[in-house]
């Protein structure tokens, strides 16, 4: 285990350690663009360079530090005169081509090559001739665009397919400076379902989610960190929505409650810095049309009504029955137990199975378990499969995802959803409940590991948080 | 007559190049005594007792080399011949390829014996279609022979070769993107560490040696390393394989005697400049290493300490003679366009940098330079000297640099008066108008 | 290019399976480069379906055969006339009439450097050194060298290639 010197200062290094690894595990920053933690060593940019001291008198040497292994005894220096002037012509490099497309990139604000640029560069262009010209609005995929221009072919993208994804969806066609990224011709990379992972480390504005494209400045938003419910996995993730003292007044309010966009965060014990494509979309899942009217056989009526009725129902059931949602957070579900665990025979539902064409289970990420808290759920109630016993009465459903025509004849419905949907009006007390985004609370994902998602936006107001409402629907048999 | 020779030593004829004559001159006998009476590495001893320089370009102690392979780390070892032969006025190694194949054959065997390596292979450019036919009807005549195979000579040897088609790239010359290609892929070069001895094709142990280099291994085998020393300098051993070419009376491949003396060559050997003219320069070995001037070449020995001591190097022996009344700039010119069009694009300073030269050159052809524009090439050329994945961009920096040290005056001219001081001739008039 | 009614290369299966044996266990990856020329050879480019089937028959990413038919000059996805002159340009073809070489076949031909005569005869190309420096200027006639070329030797050339 060797330990070496950067700047003058001992550091210690990990066997088989890159100067690179040891720097950054020891809070020494060395700027990159196509180095990445978690794939295999390009070394094409260049930018990482550092100098080594000549051992016995020799000369001074300068090497890509993401390439050098540590050798003990090593002396490096990553801030001296020659390295910022190395580091400055490379990125006068990179900039020769490169647009200056800052005032409509959407990267602009979490840009490597801005940051790197202002840090040690931060002069003009020097060059005296015209731009490579390039395509400028490829459709990489369904979801991605492509600006060739931007790109610095630093081939991130490109081992992702090849070394995480493994769907070899992309490639560089030609050489020298008209090379392009491309996706492969079959189409490949269009299904890869963690395709956009490779806008997240792109390093500049060339790989851009079509999802996001010029929604919204970087700088407007703020990311609360959240669980992705989309399966078992419980990736977190950060949801990005706009920051309160940059809310819109005139232009569409609408935007101040919705997600602008959903990036992975980094959990060694989850996800990595990875997440599937459909966490990308969970402004979709949550952007569906909300129920916000607690309803009485499809009459509107106050939370306080429905709330009377719903105890009515519960008091007098002989073999009430609860479907209990996956989605709920375990402190919902144990707020379940506590109020309604003894009173009703409870069933954990699967709000979601897979849909057609989705991805069930794969190597990665993706769980055939579509639902983010199953495990919390069967810990509290069991994993027995729906049965209705002889005689229900009253079943209570929490959640997406159950066929009311399996509903036993004659009994009644307590609904609590988030969503608009025709059952809402069938059910004899609707109650609409808030949503993920709209609460704090926790998921305990397939492998026992509990995740925080954390508050993005107030609830409707009608709508009523389970936690606190299940206890309101406390009744014993009988009881008035 | 340029020195002795060891591998133009022949008449060339309608068969010389053929297994018969071959073996009539004595072919395949150091394989022979190889394999029957010695040692892997006392073959290596003897190769690194040669001394003998790398023909490639960039004149590595081949034994050196050599010895980083364990024999016995249980891998398998690969061999390759460089026959890629892209640099720009280099054609020698081709007249291996079509007048001797059997003698690179013969030495890859015994290579392949002292470095244990199974499989061996001859990368060779796509363009060579002719010189690939030679060597690949070599190959069929050399296994149907007994050379090659699961038992070599009955001696339980066992090798097998591979002749390896190029498809269009000069960077393929460069040895880690050669293995890359054989790979089956594009010709990138990669980052080292690791060596290529280390981890090389498909992350094995691998020697890449010029084609040049490879055919003197029989001949030091045949003759032995003290007899090899015998022929040219202490310090560079044997012979050089020079191609020659450019405003040149009798341009062509000659075997040159290291230490014979360079201006004779020129003037004599080769019959002097085109049409009479004054010799303005010449580029000696690669169009990346400095240009000499005539002055510059008065009185050096063709070997490589002197090569360097007149400023410049043999490289890879790739001559280009250039008569009074070129213009270097238009020269220049065509090279940097050659650098761009060959450019992998890996790596940040020589994908941005060659294109970038290109169109200040093309800029300044054009009658469009600007006073700035001859600074700004020699700081991408130095932006480029030891900062890129291989050694293109270095080569590029060189020639640029070399060329503008020598005739800056023609750049200023041609900036200032948006026309060549020479009249834009590359060719030489004389001969063009006849 | 993938025009529907191209013949199928699978033919060539049985000399790739051949080429298949010279190599050592595990380079059936190496087999892209000689599998893709020789399917050139024949088809006179490489299309679509070829890229399909090599995918299959090697079990390569179909990337990797796309980036290496767009990396080296020698490959083509699209035809070119029946005779492809590919004149040199670099230093010492220049140096000995590469330049006014072009241009007579440029106006000759009728045509622009990278166009094909509409008869579809001939293609002209401008390539780097092809290694035949001595013998400048060179013109690669599909895979033949011809070498010490002037005008009148090409035209004389040009009359001969039908």
């Amino acid at each position: 285990m060797p330990d070496f010197f950067i700047n003058g200062q001992p550091v210690h290094a990990e066997k088989g350690q890159t100067v690179m690894q040891a720097a950054l595990a020891a809070g020494f920053y060395i700027p990159y663009f196509c180095w990445h933690p978690h794939l295999s060593v390009a070394g094409n940019c260049r930018v990482c360079v550092v100098e080594v001291e000549g051992e016995n008198g020799g000369e001074n040497w300068a090497e890509i530090a993401c390439n050098m292994p540590v050798s003990e005894g090593m002396r490096v220096l990553t801030d001296s005169e020659r390295v910022r002037e190395l580091r400055k012509q490379t990125l006068q490099f990179i900039l020769l081509n490169h647009p200056v497309d800052c005032g409509i990139c959407d990267k602009a604000g979490e840009c490597m090559l801005q940051d790197h640029h202002y840090a040690y560069n931060g002069e003009p262009s020097i060059s005296t001739v015209p731009k490579v010209r390039a395509t400028k609005y490829h459709q990489l995929s369904d979801r991605i665009v492509l600006d060739n221009e931007r790109c610095i072919v630093c081939s991130r993208c490109v081992r992702f397919t090849r070394e995480i994804s493994g769907s070899h969806g992309l490639a560089i066609q030609n050489r020298g400076d008209h090379s392009l990224v491309r996706a492969a011709e079959d189409g490949r990379f269009n299904a890869d379902p963690y395709s956009d992972n490779v806008v997240d480390i792109c390093p500049v504005g060339a790989l851009l989610g079509k999802q996001f494209l010029h929604k919204a400045r970087v700088w407007y938003l703020q990311a609360t960190p959240s669980v992705c419910p989309g399966c078992a996995r419980g990736c977190t993730v950060n949801v990005w929505h706009r920051k309160r003292e940059w809310k819109l007044n005139h232009l569409d309010p609408k935007q101040n409650t919705e997600i602008a966009r959903v990036t992975p965060l980094e959990n060694p014990a989850v996800n990595g810095p990875w997440i599937c494509n459909k966490g990308r979309d969970l402004a979709q899942v949550f952007g569906r049309a909300r129920a916000e009217q607690p309803l009485l056989k499809g009459k509107p009526a106050t939370l306080l009504q429905a709330v009377g009725a719903a105890r009515g129902l519960i008091a007098e059931a002989a073999r009430p029955v609860a479907l209990v949602s996956s989605w709920g957070s375990n402190e919902e579900l144990a707020a379940f137990k506590r109020a309604l665990g003894e009173r009703f025979a409870c069933f954990v539902k699967a709000d979601h199975r897979p849909a057609p064409g989705e991805v069930v289970q794969d190597e990665l990420l993706i769980r055939a378990d579509k639902n983010p808290n199953t495990a919390t759920a069967r810990e509290l109630f069991g994993a027995a499969p729906l049965s209705f016993p002889d005689g229900t009465d009253l079943v209570l459903v929490w959640g997406e995802g159950f066929d009311f025509a399996g509903l036993p004849r004659g009994a009644r419905v307590i609904f609590l959803g988030s969503y608009l949907a025709p059952e809402n009006g069938h059910a004899d007390v609707f109650v609409p409940l808030s949503i993920q985004t709209e609460r704090a609370g926790h998921y305990t994902n397939f492998a026992g590991v509990t995740s925080s998602f954390e508050r993005c936006f107030a609830k409707p107001p009608n709508v009523a948080h389970a936690e606190e409402f299940f206890a309101q629907l406390a009744v014993t048999a009988g009881a008035r | 007559m340029t020195g002795r020779k060891l591998i133009m030593d022949f008449p060339v004829t309608a068969t010389s190049h053929l297994l018969p004559d071959y073996q009539a001159r004595g072919g395949y006998q150091a394989l022979r005594r190889v394999l029957t009476s010695l040692k892997p590495e006392d073959v290596t001893k003897e190769v690194t007792a040669s001394g003998m320089l790398g023909h490639g370009g960039a004149a590595f102690p081949v034994g050196r080399k050599w010895a980083v392979i364990k024999l016995d780390d249980g891998q398998p070892h690969y061999l390759c011949a460089n026959a890629d032969e892209g640099e720009p006025g280099t054609f020698k190694d081709r007249w291996i390829l079509e007048h001797s194949p059997h003698l690179l054959l013969e030495s890859m065997l015994i290579t392949c014996y002292a470095l244990q390596v199974r499989n061996c292979f001859v990368y060779i450019r796509g363009e060579f279609d002719q010189p690939y036919r030679r060597l690949q009807a070599a190959v069929e005549e050399a296994y149907a022979a007994g050379y090659f195979g699961e038992n070599v000579l009955g001696t339980g040897f066992a090798c097998d070769i591979v002749v390896y088609r190029g498809a269009g790239s000069y960077v393929c010359g460069e040895a880690s993107a050669l293995i890359t290609s054989i790979e089956g892929k594009k010709g990138y070069p990669r980052n080292r560490p690791p060596r290529l001895t280390v981890r090389g094709l498909y992350q094995r142990p691998t020697v890449i040696n010029n084609v040049e280099t490879l055919s003197n291994v029989a001949i030091i085998m045949r003759m032995g390393a003290e007899e090899f020393r015998k022929v040219g300098k202490p310090k560079s051993p044997g012979t050089q394989l020079v191609s020659i070419s450019g405003h040149v009376n009798r341009p062509g491949v000659y075997e040159v005697e290291y230490g014979y003396p360079l201006d004779k060559f020129i003037y004599e050997d080769c019959g002097g400049v085109l049409g009479g003219k004054g010799l303005k320069c010449i580029i000696p070995g690669g169009i990346s290493t400095k240009v000499m001037t005539a002055k510059d070449i008065e009185g050096v020995a063709y070997d490589h300490k002197a090569m360097e001591a007149a400023g410049s190097q043999v490289g890879s022996g790739g001559m280009v003679v250039i008569a009074e009344g070129t213009c270097m700039v238009r020269l220049l010119h065509v090279m940097l366009r050659f650098y761009h069009h060959e450019s992998c694009g890996q790596c940040t300073p020589c994908r941005e940098g060659m294109g970038w030269m290109h169109r200040i050159i093309e800029r300044i052809v054009k009658g469009d330079g600007r006073p700035g524009d001859i600074d700004a090439l020699v700081r991408i050329s130095n932006a480029n000297d030891g900062t890129t994945i291989c050694g293109m961009g270095d080569a590029a920096g060189f020639a640029t640099v070399g060329i503008i040290a020598k005739y800056r005056d023609e750049f200023e001219y041609y900036i200032a008066n948006k026309r060549s001081k020479c009249e834009g001739r590359l060719e030489v008039a004389e001969v063009a108008d006849a | 290019m993938n025009a529907p009614n191209l013949p199928s290369m699978k033919h060539l299966q049985p000399e790739f399976e051949a080429l298949k044996k010279r190599y050592p266990a595990g380079f059936d990856s190496s087999l892209t480069l000689p599998c893709l020329r020789r399917i050139q050879e024949v088809r006179g480019f490489v299309a679509d379906q070829d890229i399909d089937w090599l995918v299959e028959y090697l079990g390569v990413p179909r990337v990797q055969i796309e980036e290496v038919l767009t990396y080296y000059t020698q490959f083509r996805r699209q035809p070119v006339g029946r005779w492809h002159l590919q004149t040199c340009r670099n230093v010492s073809c220049s140096m000995r009439g590469a330049e006014r070489l072009i241009d007579h076949l440029s106006r000759k031909l009728g045509v622009k450097v990278g166009e094909t005569t509409a008869d579809g005869r001939f293609t002209l190309s401008v390539v780097e050194c092809l290694g035949s420096c001595g013998t400048a200027p060179v013109v690669m006639v599909n895979d033949t060298y011809h070498e010490n070329m002037d005008a009148a030797k090409i035209d004389a050339l040009l009359g001969e290639l039908k």
